[in-house]
């Protein structure tokens, strides 16, 4: 790889990807479906666009989750697509996102299995949401939902990068203290590995990649801190160790601080201000406030989340405008196309549940 | 069809507001006036008018407009069109009322959709137990056969169902099936020792029980199914009764969007309404009858001929029949045509049909790509709402153009599929190519097909300057006409560099032709083509009276001498060159063919006809993309560069057949 010109490694790619980011940006279509008045309104939006087999499927069954299933599936193929455009280190670090899919679906499986198992609520068809085919790894999701003792799942996930996390957890843990601690643990074990694999890649792509996860692990770290620091009083300790140990957010000062403090004294927006300013000037905004405005503590929380987004989707404007013939263009571009399909779905399920445009844009961020 | 844009009249108009909306109604149907605004006239005279805001916002009218077509489409209905609007039917729209139909065609709609939903949820539930029985994943699942006492056996059969699970009697043996999945065993042991369960340990009984449920489950499928599928047939029948009021408010929101349109342009004094706007010459009488009419005369009707008025203000309209769409479409994609010049999409057809049947000439295949592009348009036509694919509705009429070409062409050079089955009426391209060509053929070998492709050029080249000596001249521009590069100064001095440099290769590639006109030609025309910008410079400080800046003029004058100097001798030597890659595909294409006929020639039998089947195929797909492109290529680059100034503005009227925003 790094004996390879990057414009020969990532001159197709790259003419490839600008043509789709140029194409989403002409066809504005997060914001048309924003401003649809209904949720049919919203699905017309869907038609004339590559999603239209997303419309079809709301024709057929009228199910918002089978329509969020079709878009999880173009997900993951456009992750296989671009594969299939990089060679060496890079593709490596590309199949490492789309094991961030793969993990996700683990996550809501596992969510399922513990609802169904352990809180003995029938799941019915709702295992049929999930996405069963093989995203990376061989996980048998079939056997997985339909394991009935914790033991089980361990060993379907065995052969898998993630069997170490989930055998650290016993089935008394998951039964008493609930699958936090183990998201947790598969959250930071992704990042570890994703660290690991941005240190085999290649000066420049090394460069731009750790410029885009550093900060991504920093906001995370800031979410984690205020979310669990503030508004769910968690213990300093505790929340030490749910953050990632990388980035300038987690080594800091300011945050040892932050924790050391009694909940109710910590002030999320000022260590937010601290790592990234002009957090205050940020309004929040009356209509959404109207949906929550008994809950001020929500509208905090999503004021800060708003603004996290907006230095994320910075970032990735900034990498957009830099050197094209590195990784970055590839990962502003699922950044771009992350945001798409996750406006998609909760602006469908928002216009399903009757809720405004203003509001739907706060969620969104 | 006119070879010239169509000649174009601005007409500026007053009538009583009174009369306003009538004569609204009248331009819309008559949908050729391209307005503008009168801020052309004097500030003075503007100062007396004023504009009226519109009663309800275009935007709030276009949304709603959307909405209606948002709920069509849901019921895959087909849009209306301008065909379903009816200016008399313009009305003032009720906002309000419309909403309030579409608030409640939507509900309607929603709750269909929500028990679409649940039947969609039951269907996914017997799914899952019936692909665990198929795939014998026993492992998954809980069947039990069994007896309950005394409690009621219905009452049981909801309870299993609220997991997902089937109750069933087995047969007249009075016993039941339970079938449930086996994660939900927890919740199931207790429930069925609640009902006191009795299990049966009769291994037949067991077998039967799979039958039997196995049929149950498909009952019960096919009626989720059922239920889900008549729940679609439901949403698309609600919304095809209300189809007529639907296209009914359609119409008048876009008539009404239309009315707003025309009315933006529209000024005002105390009690008339002035406005202007270009009209096609030969539409001019049609207008003015029908203002004089919806005014009852009463109005005042001004005329300004284009010529009057600044060539790049006058919209520019073209007029093709609708055959020639494909490659209108191509002009357009290019950009838009001068007033007053020359229409070049026939221009465009001939040299790309040419260009496309010598690079692609074959009877079969080019019968391929008719069928092909007629299929493709059929299958439009059946299906008007689906949305263009990879072969567009455009280029699937352009296919059977190409088609035709390619077949006219195969003819000439005696080539169906690569198989030379008739004599060339021309020459045998592929025996050329091949090296065998016979002795009676007017092209022998590749060298022969190069040469007549740079002849193409050359003639692709002067017609190109032909035309822009016909633009010149109506413009009236004889400066440009005679000293510019692609003026008659530049056409003559490509005339010599061919006369150059045919007589090197009739030299046998030892010497130029030396003949004593050339080298005082060539003097002369470079010394017009310098002194070009002194002469427009001189002419422009005598009608303006201001005198320019020598130096300035020296150095422009200098610069510009050198870029034209370099582009005529570059450009046309390149441009010409460029014809070459005509030959470079047709003899690429002859090879590829002369390839898969002499593969298919090795294998005996079927295996043969396969590869020949697909080497034809494939060769039709990549050579004729190929081919497509570099035809329009040439078009764009060697063809147009010669006359095309696309400085025009394009002509847009506003009517009827206005296009609509159907996404903003």
């Amino acid at each position: 790889m790094s004996s390879k010109d990057p414009v020969d490694v990532y001159g197709f790619i790259n003419a490839k990807l600008r043509a789709r980011i140029g194409k989403m940006r002409q066809d504005r279509l997060v914001e048309n479906l924003l401003k649809a008045p209904t949720l049919v309104d919203a699905v017309a939006q869907l038609r004339d666009s590559p999603y239209r087999p997303v419309a079809e499927v709301f024709d057929h069954t009228g199910d918002l989750q089978q329509m969020e299933l079709v878009l999880l599936h173009t997900e993951i193929e456009m992750h296989r697509l671009v594969t299939k455009y990089l060679e060496g280190k890079s593709v490596a670090l590309v199949n490492h996102l789309l094991a961030k899919i793969e993990l996700d679906n683990l996550k809501n499986t596992i969510r399922l299995w513990y609802s169904s198992i352990i809180r003995r609520r029938p799941i019915r068809y709702r295992s049929e949401y999930l996405f069963k085919e093989r995203i990376l790894n061989p996980i048998n999701w079939t056997a997985l939902i339909n394991a009935t003792r914790w033991e089980e799942v361990v060993a379907l996930l065995s052969s898998t990068p993630y069997g170490e996390v989930a055998a650290a957890v016993t089935a008394q843990e998951i039964e008493s203290d609930g699958l936090f601690a183990l998201e947790s643990e598969l959250d930071r074990s992704w990042y570890l590995t994703l660290i690991t694999i941005i240190d085999t890649l290649s000066a420049r792509d090394r460069e731009v990649a750790r410029s885009i996860f550093l900060v991504e692990i920093d906001l995370r770290n800031l979410a984690t801190l205020v979310r669990y620091g503030r508004y769910y009083q968690m213990e300093g300790k505790a929340i030490a160790a749910l953050l990632l140990p990388w980035g300038k957010v987690a080594a800091s000062k300011e945050s040892a601080a932050f924790l050391a403090q009694e909940p109710a004294d910590r002030d999320g927006p000022a260590l937010i201000n601290h790592f990234y300013r002009g957090l205050e000037s940020l309004k929040v905004n009356g209509q959404r406030g109207s949906v929550h405005s008994d809950e001020p503590g929500v509208l905090e929380n999503m004021k800060i989340e708003e603004y996290l987004g907006q230095r994320r989707r910075e970032l990735y404007q900034k990498i957009l405008g830099g050197d094209p013939f590195t990784v970055g263009l590839v990962l502003a571009y699922f950044f771009l196309f992350k945001e798409e399909t996750a406006t998609i779905k909760a602006t469908i399920n928002g216009k399903y549940y009757g809720y405004s445009e203003e509001y739907i844009r706060g969620v969104i961020g | 069809m006119n070879l010239f844009t169509r000649p174009m009249r601005l007409l500026t108009a007053v009538v009583l507001e009174e009369t306003s909306d009538s004569v609204v109604k009248a331009l819309l149907q008559l949908g050729v006036m391209d307005f503008v605004h009168l801020n052309r006239l004097d500030p003075a005279q503007m100062e007396k008018l004023s504009s009226r805001p519109s009663a309800i916002s275009r935007t709030m009218l276009e949304d709603l407009r959307l909405r209606v077509e948002a709920l069509l489409r849901q019921g895959h209905l087909p849009l209306p069109s301008a065909e379903n609007l009816d200016v008399r039917r313009l009305e003032k729209p009720d906002m309000e009322s419309y909403r309030t139909t579409l608030d409640t065609l939507t509900a309607s709609l929603l709750s269909i959709k929500e028990a679409q939903k649940q039947n969609n949820q039951i269907l996914m539930g017997i799914e899952e137990i019936r692909r665990y029985i198929d795939e014998e994943k026993g492992e998954y699942l809980d069947l039990r056969v069994g007896t309950i006492e005394g409690k009621s056996q219905s009452d049981l059969a909801s309870k299993i169902a609220s997991y997902g699970g089937l109750l069933e009697p087995l047969g007249e043996s009075g016993k039941l099936i339970s079938l449930t999945l086996r994660r939900d065993i927890g919740q199931v042991d207790p429930l069925l020792e609640k009902f006191g369960w009795t299990e049966s340990s009769d291994p037949a009984l067991q077998q039967q029980a799979v039958g039997i449920i196995r049929t149950r489950l498909e009952r019960e499928r096919q009626k989720a199914l059922e239920g889900r599928v008549e729940s679609e047939r439901a949403a698309d029948a609600i919304i095809a009764k209300e189809r007529d009021t639907l296209f009914a408010i359609w119409g008048n929101l876009r008539l009404n969007e239309l009315s707003d349109q025309i009315k933006g342009y529209f000024s005002y004094t105390h009690n008339t309404t002035l406005f202007s706007g270009w009209v096609p010459a030969d539409q001019a009488e049609a207008v003015r009858a029908a203002i004089m009419e919806a005014s009852g005369g009463q109005c005042v009707i001004e005329w300004t001929e284009a010529g009057e008025v600044n060539r790049a203000e006058v919209p520019v309209a073209i007029a093709s029949p609708k055959a020639l769409k494909p490659f209108q479409n191509m002009v357009n994609n290019y950009a838009t045509p001068e007033y007053g010049t020359v229409n070049p999409t026939i221009f465009v057809m001939i040299a790309y049909l040419t260009m496309f049947g010598l690079m692609f000439g074959d009877l079969g295949q080019g019968l391929v790509l008719v069928l092909a592009g007629l299929l493709f348009s059929r299958s439009y036509k059946k299906n008007p709402l689906k949305p263009d694919g990879m072969i567009t509705r455009n280029v699937a009429n352009l296919l059977v153009y190409l088609g035709l070409s390619s077949m006219v062409f195969g003819v000439l050079f005696g080539s169906t599929f690569g198989l030379e089955l008739f004599p060339a009426l021309w020459f045998p391209f592929e025996a050329v190519v091949a090296g065998h060509a016979p002795a009676s053929s007017l092209i022998s070998d590749v060298y022969g097909i190069l040469g007549l492709t740079i002849k193409f050029g050359i003639i692709i080249i002067y017609a190109g300057l032909l035309i822009n000596w016909v633009n010149l001249g109506r413009k009236r521009d004889w400066l440009t006409l005679l000293l510019d590069k692609n003026g008659i100064v530049g056409g003559v001095l490509f005339a010599v560099g061919l006369y150059m440099g045919f007589g090197f290769v009739k030299s046998g590639y030892h010497t130029f032709p030396s003949q004593s006109w050339i080298a005082p030609t060539v003097i002369v025309c470079l010394v017009g083509l310098f002194l070009r910008p002194f002469i427009h410079a001189f002419i422009e400080a005598k009608e303006s009276g201001e005198k320019p800046a020598i130096g300035a003029l020296l150095m422009d004058g200098v610069m510009e001498w050198l870029v034209d100097v370099l582009e005529i001798f570059t450009g046309y030597l390149s441009n010409t060159l460029s014809f070459m890659r005509v030959a470079g595909l047709g003899i690429a294409h002859a090879s590829l063919m002369e390839s898969f006929r002499q593969l298919s020639g090795l294998v005996d039998g079927f295996g043969g006809v396969v590869i020949f089947i697909l080497g034809n195929l494939l060769v039709i797909v990549l050579e004729g993309l190929s081919s497509g492109i570099q035809s329009l290529r040439l078009n764009y680059y060697e063809f147009f560069s010669r006359y095309f100034t696309g400085k025009g503005v394009a002509y847009s009227p506003v009517g009827l057949t206005t296009s609509s925003r159907t996404r903003s």
